[in-house]
């Protein structure tokens, strides 16, 4: 699969294939606010045909409290359950925080994971290095508790 | 103007005062305070215009749309010099989105204060949105002049230029900005953003050496901080320029993303070799990146495209084996593409064939191969020959590989695809329900099954499964789906309902994927000013651009196609209303549903109004107004719409700009299906010109679809239907249409045959495609044929050397159907042997009873399929 930076015409398919795959979902206007935003922190995957079948939306944190230094932040990640195995999680994850880390000398991401979704958890854990940092309680529109997890960037953090 | 002069006496100072406290609350949203101030001053003053116009707009914001426009109105009309009545007007008509109205009022008021920054930022806005450049760039002149300490008045001013085309202009612009840039610190991500874009402008220009040597300099500082970007413009501009630095900065490319494909095009372009054309330069650079790149998948991957013979079957065993061992379960669908060329494909199967005895369980003990690899072998040549349409040899596969692995959802997924392919859409609803039940926290799984219970017919199953992800506070799983512009829902749904003979409920969902297109293209608006104030313009640029193409996307032909048909069968046929509204009483478990609905719509309803955003006293009140409600629920206010035609017209016209203006609609994806969806547009425009006597644009439609494809069966009907209603038009439409008219009829169908022979030509020609087939039977109905050659011209269909589809031959019998034919059910007989499979050929009571059996989960030590299979492969001769 190809792997390569989302351009503007990917955000459809990108949120195709959220629809398709994850329960959290967002209207157009939140992947062009992405888009718009950091142009250059969100990647696709996709198959011969041009199909999306995994993306990662990302974000830096725009409300730092004082002192905090800056770091991103993974709106969403998502791989076609046709297309796991590939390792394209990783990848896209990997270009993402590359970026993260040049342009805006992000010293870790965030993201959260709902309690109850084991093989996301599995995914950020075992495969992506992310750790839990804490429970967030009742972050979900549905009240269900999330894990805020972290990936370090620099050594020192 | 005196006279409107006249009428502006200002207010004395203590109403004047009010007024400014109005503004005031106005801007800090403090609705009901402003209100009474505005009563206030109207107590007195009950003409004064600027009032009136305040407390309409304070009005629309308290859910008094209606009255709150009237005194807009009304205070514009006494009030016509004042900048601040024309203002409010323009606020009003943006937030109906009425941007050409709203562009009217705001030049209307700037007329009145030329130098009012908010209209003139408001204005731009909306010329940029109305695509209005040369005006645009007037407006960003002024607010330059006004404020050129502004960093993104200057941008401002350079996207202007060159969206008006004007690149020269916009270069001059950004240098001039950029020499006088002072304090510019290190990684200041605006100041990036802003070369990457002045380097866009550079090479827009033809102008490489310089974008490289800005480049460079920038990259070297830390000036432009975008790595992925400096690598990616680098490599580009060093190949226009010819260097030979450009090989390493391809090279560097590729290391940093292995996995992208552009770029190992980019690093043979470079030296003269395409990546999709067989050499051995391009096979050994590939060969060198898979080496060193040993995690990377595309240099070994897009080896196979660029081989054959013994190169291909050992590189392509390499590749399966490895993929097989793996477990990856996209490795069919990643080999698929070569499957056109037949080679590969026979190499293909001769090596997965060869793996699957290689892993094939045994007892030697000399052999470690894990029991897994043998199961992806199955599941590969499952798909390999279900792909092939050999349905049975498939399903055999994927009955030892349940036995092997029962609880595999991708097995059970796939036997419902063969299923499906094969016909049987109920069997195949039954397989995706029982890969879903093995996972029910996956909506992947979930999606798929919703999906093919539509395809099944089963609309409120579907739902039902849907809305387990749904949210569980919305109306319903249906208006969930639509909040989230879920494109494949609406379009499945709504082609289920068209299937079911719904077109109320078919054409209310076609809307709703009208109505998304329109929310993609409103959101483009506020991005017009936030982009500017980010500085990130390289892909504000890209979001014009696509949103100037959106609705040649293939989700909004497809709604605007099939939703354009129903109107124009609603035009030819009105007593289709009528059998819908006499004859439909609801079922049981659709006033179930829909009494569920209403309770869950009231409980959202009182929620909302004991939240404290929707009570009007709130300070921090959304300036938007609130959504309204759904009401046709049953889509029935849309069938009964006076103008269906218009409707039609109205839908399909963006789409005929697209095609107009570049040739095709655009899709990345396969040709045939790019040139199938032109085709089918142009057909619909012609269905509707032709009945909106719109003779000229109807033949130059199909003038269009011939073009493209000559022999397309529906072309083939609509060139009779021409001729026919041409032929019957009382006398000859006037000059100067009527001449060009005939004549083009002439161009298109030869003079000297009649329409039954031209139409039995044509038959003869293709009567091995089944489509032309059933073209040729509805051409001669048309044509008054007697019902006996119709039929029989149909149950051509079934010839030895004609191909049908399922979904073919039962468009075909519900065209015999609505001729009440009495070869209905031999017709059945006839599909149901040739397409042994399938349960869509089945009487009313069996479906009744095969969709019993949808949610009950076969038998999970996979026995029951097994049985069920081995049954099958014997009908199969």
């Amino acid at each position: 699969m190809n792997v390569r930076p989302m351009r503007v015409d990917d955000l459809m398919g990108m949120q195709a294939c959220n629809l398709q795959n994850l329960p959290e979902n967002y209207t157009m206007r939140y992947y062009l606010y992405h888009a718009m935003t950091w142009p250059s922190l969100s990647y696709v995957a996709e198959d011969y045909k041009g199909r999306i079948v995994g993306y990662i939306l990302a974000k830096m944190e725009e409300d730092l409290k004082e002192g905090e230094e800056p770091h991103g932040h993974v709106t969403s990640l998502s791989v076609l359950r046709s297309y796991r195995r590939l390792g394209l999680a990783k990848k896209l994850m990997v270009q993402s925080q590359e970026a993260m880390k040049n342009m805006y000398n992000a010293s870790y991401i965030s993201l959260h994971v709902r309690k109850s979704n084991r093989a996301a958890l599995g995914l950020y854990k075992d495969t992506l290095g992310f750790s839990v940092k804490g429970v967030e309680k009742a972050y979900y529109a549905d009240g269900e508790d999330a894990y805020a997890m972290h990936l370090p960037l620099r050594k020192d953090s | 103007m005196s006279k409107a002069l006249a009428k502006r006496n200002p207010l004395p100072s203590k109403e004047a005062t009010l007024f400014k406290e109005l503004l005031a609350l106005y801007e800090t949203r403090q609705l009901k305070k402003g209100l009474k101030t505005a009563e206030q001053i109207l107590k007195k003053f009950p003409e004064h215009g600027e009032t009136l116009c305040m407390k309409g707009l304070l009005l629309t914001h308290m859910g008094r749309r209606e009255e709150g426009i009237d005194l807009v109105k009304k205070g514009v009309r006494l009030d016509l010099m004042s900048h601040i009545c024309w203002h409010v007007f323009g606020l009003i008509q943006k937030a109906d989105k009425n941007y050409e109205e709203a562009l009217k009022s705001y030049t209307q008021a700037l007329k009145f204060d030329k130098e009012n920054m908010n209209l003139l930022r408001d204005s731009a806005q909306l010329q940029t949105h109305l695509r209005l450049f040369e005006n645009l760039v007037d407006t960003r002149h002024t607010i330059l002049r006004l404020r050129p300490n502004l960093r993104q008045n200057w941008v401002a001013l350079a996207v202007a230029h060159h969206l008006n085309g004007q690149l020269a202009e916009a270069r001059k612009v950004l240098e001039h900005y950029l020499r006088s840039l002072k304090n510019v610190t290190d990684s200041d991500i605006e100041h990036s953003e802003t070369l990457l874009y002045y380097l866009l402008v550079l090479e827009e220009l033809g102008e490489f050496q310089e974008a490289l040597s800005v480049l460079n300099e920038n990259a070297g500082s830390r000036s432009i901080v975008d790595r992925t970007a400096i690598l990616e413009r680098r490599a580009r501009l060093l190949s226009k320029l010819h260097s030979p630095e450009a090989e390493d900065a391809w090279h560097a490319l590729i290391e940093h993303n292995p996995d992208n494909y552009d770029s190992y095009r980019g690093y043979l372009a470079d030296k003269g070799i395409d990546l999709d054309t067989p050499s051995r330069e391009a096979l050994s650079t590939l060969q060198k990146f898979a080496q060193l790149l040993t995690r990377a998948t595309a240099p070994r991957r897009l080896q196979l495209n660029i081989t054959s013979g013994s190169d291909f079957h050992e590189l392509a065993r390499a590749y399966i084996s490895r993929g097989l061992q793996k477990g990856i379960p996209s490795l069919f669908a990643d080999l698929k593409a070569l499957y056109a060329d037949k080679e590969k494909q026979a190499a293909i199967e001769d090596i997965v064939d060869s793996l699957r005895e290689e892993y094939a369980p045994s007892d030697s003990p000399s052999k470690n191969v894990e029991p897994t690899t043998y199961l992806w072998t199955l599941y590969f040549l499952a798909q390999h020959y279900s792909y092939l349409s050999q349905h049975s040899k498939a399903l055999t596969l994927l009955s030892e590989a349940l036995v092997h692995t029962p609880t595999l959802p991708e097995l059970h997924l796939l036997r419902g695809r063969v299923l499906k392919r094969s016909g049987d859409f109920l069997g195949a609803v039954r397989a995706v329900n029982d890969a879903r039940a093995l996972d029910g926290q996956d909506r992947f799984l979930n999606t798929k099954c919703g999906k093919y219970l539509l395809r099944a017919g089963c609309v409120e199953d579907a739902e039902r499964i849907f809305g387990m992800f749904t949210k569980k506070d919305a109306i319903s799983p249906a208006a969930d789906l639509d909040d989230m512009q879920s494109l494949l829902f609406l379009l499945e749904e709504a082609d289920a309902y068209r299937r079911l003979n719904k077109p109320n409920m078919a054409l209310k969902r076609y809307m709703v994927v009208k109505k998304v297109f329109d929310e993609y293209e409103d959101d483009q608006f506020d991005f017009h000013g936030y982009n500017l104030r980010k500085f990130t313009i390289g892909i504000y640029l890209n979001l014009l651009k696509w949103e100037d193409q959106l609705r040649s996307h293939p989700a909004y032909v497809k709604a605007a196609v099939e939703a354009s048909k129903i109107f124009v069968s609603l035009h030819d046929d009105p007593s289709i209303l009528k059998s819908l509204t006499s004859s439909s009483p609801l079922s049981e478990a659709e006033k179930k549903a829909k009494s569920k609905a209403k309770k869950a719509a009231k409980k959202v309803l009182e929620q909302s109004d004991k939240s404290p955003q929707n009570q009007n006293t709130n300070a921090d009140k959304d300036l938007e107004p609130a959504p309204p409600k759904d009401d046709d629920p049953n889509g029935m206010k849309l069938l009964v719409l006076p103008d269906p035609l218009e409707q039609a017209a109205k839908l399909l016209q963006p789409i005929v700009k697209q095609l107009e203006a570049k040739g095709t609609v655009a899709d990345r994806r396969s040709k045939e299906g790019k040139m199938k969806r032109d085709v089918d547009v142009w057909i619909a425009v012609y269905d509707v010109a032709i009945r909106r006597k719109k003779l000229l644009q109807a033949v130059g439609a199909l003038n269009h679809a011939k073009a493209l494809q000559p022999d397309y069966p529906s072309l083939h009907l609509r060139l009779v239907d021409l001729k026919q209603r041409a032929s019957s038009l009382p006398q000859p439409p006037p000059s100067p249409i009527g001449p060009v008219f005939t004549s083009s009829i002439s161009e298109l169908i030869p003079d000297e045959l009649s329409l039954e022979t031209y139409n039995s030509q044509y038959l003869q020609q293709h009567s091995t495609n089944p489509h032309a087939v059933l073209a040729c039977a509805r051409a001669s109905q048309m044509l008054g044929a007697p019902l006996p050659d119709v039929e029989e011209t149909l149950f051509g269909v079934f010839s030895e050397e004609v191909e049908p589809d399922v979904l073919m031959t039962l468009e075909a019998l519900s065209f015999l159907f609505s001729l009440k034919s009495t070869r209905v059910n031999e017709f059945k007989a006839k599909s149901q042997e040739r397409f042994p499979f399938s349960t869509a050929f089945k009487d009313a009571e069996e479906q009744v009873a095969l969709k019993a059996q949808i949610f009950v989960v076969s038998a999970v030590d996979g026995s029951e399929s097994a049985q069920d299979s081995k049954d099958v492969v014997e009908v199969v001769p």
